[in-house]
């Protein structure tokens, strides 16, 4: 092999992170304020913060086809089209499916966005903290292995996560979602005020609502503007007004000078160096060129997003490593877990015909999982919360009388009925035999090999979604809703795009991928902290904990290579 | 989360108004093969009339301008062109030619030369035939009744996304900057255009 060590020269860092997105800004960010020299290695275009927006400030006559898609869009994009996210306004933070295809045993729709940001760009930014309930159940019921971590390590790291990157919201003393760092809550409307109040003296505080932690300022924060309540979020905030990796991460990153962003590098595996037992570096495919090349570091973070970052390790073989990088436990891959939602009940409020609302929040309520905790018991297992909201909605009563003219017209200009809906976001239980591999009958756009995604819900998840309806319609009807109806909508692993698991920590390298502080057992200088880690997913939005997962194996990364013991 | 809004959400502020099969095709849906793309065309003079034939659905009153002014003439074949499968395509295109036909059977005019009176009658019929088609499940008038229902939701979809739509049959604010969840309802306040 001719090494041209000048060049070898040039590709070595301190450390490299692979991913851009929620986890892998906050990795840039501690590893880079912490003195290290980083490169972040993105597979798809570069976002500008701001400017690379380009729909953020378009109206909706700016858009030919009214927001939908086009027949050309949707042959392209077979998977994504699949529910909502992908739209006009949007359409280029989603992935080209034909280019990355990838295999369903059963049923996964993979939503994947390939840029820097990743999906700190797109996400829903309801921010809430596990608690111990969550880090405890697994070891309780026996499903998937013991969390090697409790609460009150965490809890100093959610601190610091929220602090940065701004969550407003209530403080409401709940044990299942500990209260936290916020800036000023948002408002809930008239409807929801009227609603909370009626569950909580129904209920006795037994169940609370409240208004969703949310990462959109509230106030300026950081140099960040204030949400400006357009609720435009999914195209970018030209205000910062939410976290992402563009408006937050990224820019206290680069400030350090400290850091090196590869944007169209898809890293193909981890080197692995068999005689330090460390990893030596990556290599990268050019997604423009096509060509390889490798980048070397003393420590490599792996925030890939949690099937990409496992398709990394799975791919990463030597032998040393044969099923893939530290997998010697057999359980890289397995245990892939995702909430399900769809389904819920809504009902009309009557009463507040003089009232209406200005500005559109970008934001719901929430009401955190009160199942099976204390004297609440149910005939499965975890439990679930309720995401939602009230809203004044448009006239809409004519689906069936086709009706046309000034009349139609008249009506379709006021407004209409209050309503408020309950869905209900479901915690999965881990199953060894959800899982994924490596297929290597197909190939992507640049000859990888491509995932094979084998999942599904079982008897726990069906039994709750039941609950999830049943008691949203309880409680709508307790808060005087009228007209309540429930719904499941269906729900395939993958929707709630929450996927979560596959190189689960655990203190057990016999039964786990990843030690406590997120390091791999096998190959020291190597974290995982984004979703892949998880060993189990509770039922709140997980991206907070991916953000304070992130800072705390970076602390300790950092120690620990001050001290030469990596 | 609320991105998971978003889809019923905009449901919501077409109204309920949209049918069914249009919700399918526009929000998941059916995938067009590669050689079918562009099925039919629509020329000029199609456009000219399917800027009346909408503009019945949604006229001008005195508020605001009408679906012809707003560009629903040009909006409905471009929709049906890039959005809908093929089969879809050729249903409507029969459909939209029948409604000519029945123009000339009725009123023995071309449609462009229709008095109002003349096309709201016509789209009276066109409505009785799609609800009774619905009641009976029967094959009759397919493509009329197709036709009809689907001009009818893009004419909607695409007016309250208009300018003259947003701003003016409804109200529209770019940059609302805040949120008040007790608004008083003013008389006569029109609804948001987006939410």
């Amino acid at each position: 092999m001719n090494l041209n060590t000048n060049l070898k020269a040039e590709n070595t860092y301190d450390a490299i992170v692979i991913g851009s997105g929620i986890s892998g800004g906050w990795a840039a960010k501690e590893l880079t304020e912490k003195g290290l020299k980083v490169l972040m290695l993105e597979r798809g275009m570069n976002i500008e913060h701001i400017t690379g927006y380009e729909t953020a400030m378009k109206n909706p006559w700016d858009f030919k086809h009214a927001g939908k898609l086009t027949e050309e869009q949707k042959r392209t994009h077979p998977v994504q089209k699949r529910d909502y996210p992908y739209s006009e306004a949007n359409e280029k933070w989603w992935v080209n499916d034909l280019e990355c295809p990838y295999t369903e045993d059963k049923r996964f729709d993979w939503y994947r966005g390939f840029h820097v940001g990743g999906k700190s760009l797109m996400w829903g930014r309801q921010s809430y903290r596990l608690s111990d309930h969550n880090f405890e159940d697994n070891a309780k019921d026996g499903h998937g292995n013991d969390w090697p971590v409790r609460y009150a390590e965490l809890s100093p790291w959610y601190d610091y996560a929220e602090r940065f990157a701004g969550i407003s919201g209530s403080k409401e003393n709940w044990s299942t979602c500990p209260d936290g760092e916020f800036l000023p809550p948002m408002d809930l409307n008239i409807v929801e005020k009227s609603v909370k109040a009626r569950i909580e003296e129904h209920y006795k505080r037994e169940r609370i609502m409240m208004i969703g932690r949310v990462a959109n300022l509230t106030v300026p924060h950081k140099g960040r503007g204030n949400c400006q309540y357009r609720n435009l979020c999914s195209r970018g905030c030209p205000f910062g007004a939410y976290f992402s990796t563009q408006s937050s991460t990224l820019p206290a990153a680069m400030a350090t000078k400290r850091l090196t962003v590869r944007p169209y590098s898809i890293v193909n595996h981890i080197i692995y160096d068999k005689d330090t037992k460390k990893a030596k570096g990556v290599m990268v495919i050019d997604a423009e060129t096509n060509k390889t090349m490798e980048f070397y570091a003393k420590i490599v973070f792996v925030n890939g997003s949690t099937l990409g970052s496992t398709f990394i390790l799975l791919n990463s073989t030597s032998d040393a490593h044969p099923n893939g990088l530290g997998n010697s436990s057999g359980q890289l891959g397995h245990n892939l877990m995702d909430h399900h939602f769809r389904c819920g009940a809504s009902g009309e409020a009557e009463g507040f015909d003089d009232k209406y609302t200005y500005g559109r929040r970008a934001n719901g309520i929430y009401v955190p999982r009160y199942q099976n905790v204390g004297n609440d018991k149910r005939d499965y297992l975890r439990g679930f919360g309720y995401q939602g909201g009230a809203s004044r909605v448009n006239w809409q009563d004519d689906v069936a009388e086709l009706s046309f003219g000034s009349g139609l017209k008249e009506k379709m200009t006021k407004p209409g009925k209050w309503s408020m809906g309950l869905g209900g976001f479901g915690e999965m239980l881990p199953y060894y035999e959800n899982k994924v591999y490596i297929d290597k009958t197909k190939k992507d756009k640049w000859g990888q090999p491509v995932l094979a995604i084998d999942c599904e819900y079982k008897e726990n998840e069906k039994k709750m979604r039941v609950d999830m309806m049943n008691d949203a319609a309880e409680m709508l009807e307790k808060a005087g809703m009228k007209n309540i109806r429930t719904y499941d909508n269906g729900c395939f692993p993958g929707m709630a795009i929450h996927e979560m698991g596959t190189a689960r920590m655990g203190n057990d390298p016999k039964t786990s991928v990843l030690n406590k502080w997120n390091q791999m057992h096998e190959v020291s200088n190597v974290f995982v902290t984004d979703g892949a880690c998880m060993p189990s997913i509770a039922c709140q939005n997980p991206s907070l904990t991916f953000m304070a997962l992130t800072a705390r194996a970076a602390d300790y990364a950092v120690k620990e290579l001050k001290k030469n013991n990596i | 989360m609320h991105r998971r809004e978003a889809l019923r959400n905009v449901a919501f502020l077409l109204g309920g108004a949209i049918s069914a099969t249009t919700m399918g095709v526009l929000f998941e849906s059916f995938t067009l093969p590669e050689n079918e793309k562009n099925f039919v065309s629509f020329s000029l003079e199609d456009e000219k009339i399917l800027a009346e034939f909408a503009d019945i659905i949604v006229p001008t009153t005195k508020s605001s301008a009408g679906a012809k002014a707003a560009g629903l003439g040009k909006f409905i074949p471009m929709m049906m062109k890039d959005c809908y499968p093929a089969t879809m395509q050729t249903s409507f295109a029969n459909g939209f030619k029948e409604l000519q036909a029945k123009s000339m059977a009725d009123f023995k005019k071309n449609y462009l030369a229709l008095t109002t009176a003349e096309k709201t009658k016509l789209m009276v019929d066109l409505r009785a035939m799609a609800i009774a088609q619905k009641a009976s499940k029967s094959e009759d008038n397919k493509d009329l009744v197709y036709f009809f229902t689907t001009a009818r939701d893009l004419t909607l979809l695409g007016y309250y996304s208009s300018e003259i739509g947003c701003t003016k049959a409804r109200e529209y604010v770019l940059i609302p900057g805040r949120y008040d969840g007790s608004a008083p309802l003013k008389p006569g306040q029109k609804s948001w255009a987006t939410g």
